[in-house]
């Protein structure tokens, strides 16, 4: 449960962590754009070059990084298979068996992983960089202009902002059950299926019933300090966007550009 | 000896930018057949160092020998259910462990894991029951029904069941009501005296670890502070101040008695022991 890294905020303070969580949010899009557009190996590298740049400038260690992989071995690894028996075009590189693979298939397997891999780093740059909750208050502002069309942003930001709060509790809450239920001779990797059935049972029921409790105590704690769904509320925390963020948009959007670019010019 | 640890250390998120160790080089004995407190602040490692006993955690580094099983940093542990059933661990909060469709079956899940018969395991079941107080016609109805203090003593019937020799509580009693609470430690000091069951209490409550406790570790930053006789540490006021920690009412009572010209012995650690011995002194 402590090894999930994508999308874990890591707690250190950097000069991605004080970026405007808006400008990051930004960046993020502009950033992902980048990444779909170009045809070619140069883009990525230099995609490549600026997202190590903002890892280094995030104190992130690559090790984290190589970890947020992991989860994506097994596509990676059916993607090769698929692309190896449809794509049938380019040289013969090697035959296994009497079955040719062709230098289009993994050519095209290596651009798609790599597309992936991009945008999961950028990602988690995002993630690990930005406390969830500010990364609400930006995502809140992205939906400001829907307010016209009486989109209720507040409400919506405030159940996101609620779930992403309690996201920390309830894997803490996670752990210290099932560690009980170790302590009681349940084991969670092996045994039976009716084992397993029963195993996740024990987790599951006490779960329930602690956040349906917690929910209810958070309700009537919101209530009893005045909150109103829906009223006119100013914040404790405003965000503001300072020279730095508007640098940083910049750069991504340069990067945008130059993948744009790189469809008509490379 | 029961359990031993050897330079034990423990690492939170060992690769992570924000490692963070939680015990640092401990070196400790605990005394079969007594019972032992641990205290120290919050964020002390109490807790990380009690998971250690039944190998919820495993030292990142050092050793831990426990009855006759011995962890060891970076090795595979291989008697993870025996170790269990033979080191019961009561957590904090130990009433949301509930989960089971009837009070009996809950209490009868940890002897079935352990691999008791069916019927053994209700036996058992139904004497851990009567132990903690819980009445027979509770039997069958849902452990989420209860009140909270009856789903803490039948989270414990669930330990107690499994037949521990080892029994550790983590902060048994507390948020439980000051008679609930001084049920629960009455109902294990009575395992301590009539089954000789050693017993290891993580507290904040010092009023109850100089009651009950035998010994007394004090934890600070994930290093041992001090180990030895509970009554000696509470009757250093140097120590306590240095510990920061919070004089037991009982041992202010017995210095403002000793101030007055009583002589109260150090072994009287209950009110009722004080107040014999000032009884006796005053109608000499």
């Amino acid at each position: 449960m402590n090894n999930l890294v994508f999308g874990k905020y890591i707690p250190i303070d950097s000069l991605m962590h004080r970026l405007d969580p808006r400008a990051k949010l930004i960046g993020l899009f502009l950033m992902i754009a980048a990444v779909f557009i170009p045809r070619s190996w140069i883009v990525f590298g230099v995609i490549a070059v600026f997202l190590a740049i903002g890892l280094i400038l995030a104190k992130i260690g690559i090790k984290m990084i190589v970890q947020s992989f992991k989860p994506m071995i097994m596509m990676m690894i059916f993607l090769l298979v698929i692309n190896s028996l449809s794509i049938r075009t380019g040289e013969v590189l090697f035959t296994i068996g009497t079955f040719n693979i062709y230098s289009d298939a993994i050519f095209n397997t290596l651009f798609v992983i790599v597309r992936l891999l991009l945008m999961i780093s950028i990602t988690t740059l995002l993630t690990a960089t930005t406390k969830p909750l500010d990364l609400t208050m930006g995502i809140e502002w992205m939906l400001k202009p829907l307010e016209m069309i009486h989109f209720p942003t507040h409400e919506v930001a405030m159940m996101v902002s609620i779930a992403l709060r309690f996201i920390p509790t309830i894997i803490e809450e996670t752990i210290r059950i099932m560690n009980a239920q170790k302590s009681r001779g349940v084991d969670f990797e092996n045994g039976k299926l009716t084992e397993k059935i029963t195993a996740i049972l024990s987790l599951i029921v006490p779960l329930f019933s602690v956040a349906f409790e917690r929910a209810y105590e958070l309700a009537d704690a919101m209530e009893a300090r005045g909150y109103v769904p829906g009223a006119e509320r100013t914040r404790y925390h405003v965000l503001k966007f300072r020279l730095l963020d508007f640098l940083f948009i910049f750069i991504c959007a340069a990067i945008l550009a130059f993948s744009i670019a790189s469809r008509f010019f490379l | 000896m029961a359990i031993r640890f050897k330079s034990l250390s423990y690492i939170y998120d060992k690769d992570m930018p924000y490692a963070h160790k939680a015990l640092d080089d401990i070196n400790l004995e605990i005394k079969e057949g007594i019972i032992t407190a641990i205290i120290g602040e919050t964020g002390s490692g109490k807790s990380t160092l009690v998971e250690h006993l039944n190998a919820l955690l495993l030292p990142s580094e050092g050793s831990l020998e426990i009855l006759d099983y011995n962890l060891v940093a970076n090795q595979k542990v291989k008697f993870l259910k025996p170790l269990r059933k033979d080191v019961g661990l009561v957590f904090q909060f130990s009433e949301y462990q509930l989960f089971e469709e009837t009070v009996l079956k809950d209490v009868a899940f940890g002897p079935l894991n352990f691999g008791f018969t069916p019927d053994e395991a209700i036996k058992r079941a139904k004497e851990a029951l009567a132990m903690v107080k819980i009445d027979e016609s509770l039997f069958e109805t849902s452990p989420l029904e209860l009140s909270g203090g009856q789903k803490r003593r039948v989270a414990i019937a669930g330990i107690l069941a499994c037949d521990p020799k080892i029994i550790v509580l983590d902060e048994p009693t507390a948020g439980l009501d000051p008679s609930g609470a001084k049920e629960i430690i009455g109902l294990f000091v009575g395992l301590n005296e009539k089954l000789n069951k050693t017993i290891i209490i993580v507290s904040h409550d010092n009023e109850m670890v100089y009651n009950y406790c035998e010994e007394t570790v004090v934890l600070s930053h994930g290093q041992i502070k001090y180990h030895g006789p509970t009554l000696d540490l509470f009757a250093d006021q140097e120590m306590l101040k240095e510990y920061d920690l919070l004089e037991p009412q009982i041992v202010t009572f017995k210095n403002m008695l000793a101030e007055k010209g009583f002589k109260i012995s150090k072994e009287a650690r209950t009110i009722e022991m004080v107040v014999k011995e000032t009884v006796r002194q005053l109608k000499k």
